[in-house]
């Protein structure tokens, strides 16, 4: 999902760019307020672990592929939203600058994408369905569903606003494409939850009082 | 319930294990976004799976044409590659960029979460 520069005009690109810099102040603040000393290593462990695993492409019909986003993932284990505009700006910068996978000029639309709606969409989602399952998985898995789902969405209008796509066209091909992949994002969030609160149960007890 | 250190350690190798292994699983096909692109321009059929690498290659000239943003940037590991290294240079790549991400990440998160 990640947008290339050539797809966004320059003037829509510096719009998204201001957006996205609003929420990294606000993520930045989230952090100063909420991070405790021993949560570091955790952060640092699934900033590295979304980094790597958005390098597997996964085949899906159609000859096309798609990677796990990991914001729904970051949000419900660190317990904010925030927690994914956070870790996934990072990856953005480190795939952007490093890797040339994402543009530089549309970097602040990819921010807005995959940890901004990726990460609120995976948080309240899943906060949301808890209570109706009373357990972490099946919500952990619809949240991610819905983040990748919701995100390529958000994509394909951008992508309509730019020119670039014609918004019923763009709306189905991103909508079809990502229903698929979004069963990965849903099968991994799941799986990385349950083998963190396996590993580690004190971890998943999240200070807005979603238990796990 | 696992001690503080092995699940770091067991983290930060579950990422490496990843990384090393992702060019060799990862499929070349487009993702969804260059997927929709490459129909939307008519370099491939939406459901169908066919790419035409000439239509494609003009279908990334002509959206140059649409947007106006001819930004390029020439990164030092294009699409996770490194020269004439093939395979085992993306899985190098990738693993500097996880580590160079846990370090990143590390380094600003405790300096931040500090500073609260």
């Amino acid at each position: 999902m990640h947008i290339p520069d050539a797809f966004i005009p320059l003037p829509q690109a510096a719009v998204y760019w201001i957006i996205a810099l609003v929420f990294i102040a606000l993520s930045l603040r989230w952090a100063r307020k909420e991070m405790k000393e021993e949560k570091v290593p955790l952060v640092a462990i699934l900033a590295a672990g979304i980094f790597a695993i958005q390098a597997i492409n996964v085949p899906i019909p159609w000859g096309t592929s798609g990677h796990m986003m990991g914001a729904a993932l970051a949000a419900i284990v660190l317990g904010s939203p925030f927690a994914a505009v956070f870790i996934l700006t990072l990856v953005l910068i480190v795939q952007g600058v490093l890797f040339g996978d994402g543009g530089i000029t549309v970097m602040g639309a990819n921010i807005i994408n995959m940890g901004v709606i990726g990460g609120f969409v995976g948080y309240y989602s899943y906060r949301g369905l808890y209570p109706l399952f009373k357990s972490p998985y099946a919500p952990a898995f619809i949240a991610g569903w819905l983040s990748l789902f919701v995100a390529a969405l958000v994509t394909a209008v951008e992508m309509a606003v730019a020119g670039t796509f014609p918004l019923g066209l763009g709306l189905f091909s991103m909508g079809l494409y990502h229903a698929v992949i979004g069963i990965i994002e849903g099968a991994i969030t799941a799986v990385a939850i349950y083998l963190i609160a396996t590993a580690r149960p004190d971890i998943m007890a999240d200070p807005a009082g979603v238990p796990a | 319930m696992m001690d503080r250190r092995t699940f770091i350690f067991a983290g930060i190798a579950v990422a490496l294990v990843i990384a090393a292994a992702a060019p060799f699983i990862a499929s070349g096909n487009p993702d969804g976004l260059e997927s929709a692109f490459f129909g939307i321009f008519g370099a491939k059929e939406i459901q169908g799976s066919d790419l035409d690498d000439h239509a494609a290659e003009s279908a990334e000239e002509a959206v140059i044409g649409i947007t106006g943003n001819e930004f390029s940037f020439a990164s030092p590991f294009p699409d996770y590659s490194m020269e004439g290294l093939e395979k085992f240079g993306e899985a190098a790549a990738i693993i500097i960029g996880t580590l160079l991400v846990l370090g990143i990440a590390f380094g600003l998160t405790r300096v931040v979460a500090r500073e609260g």
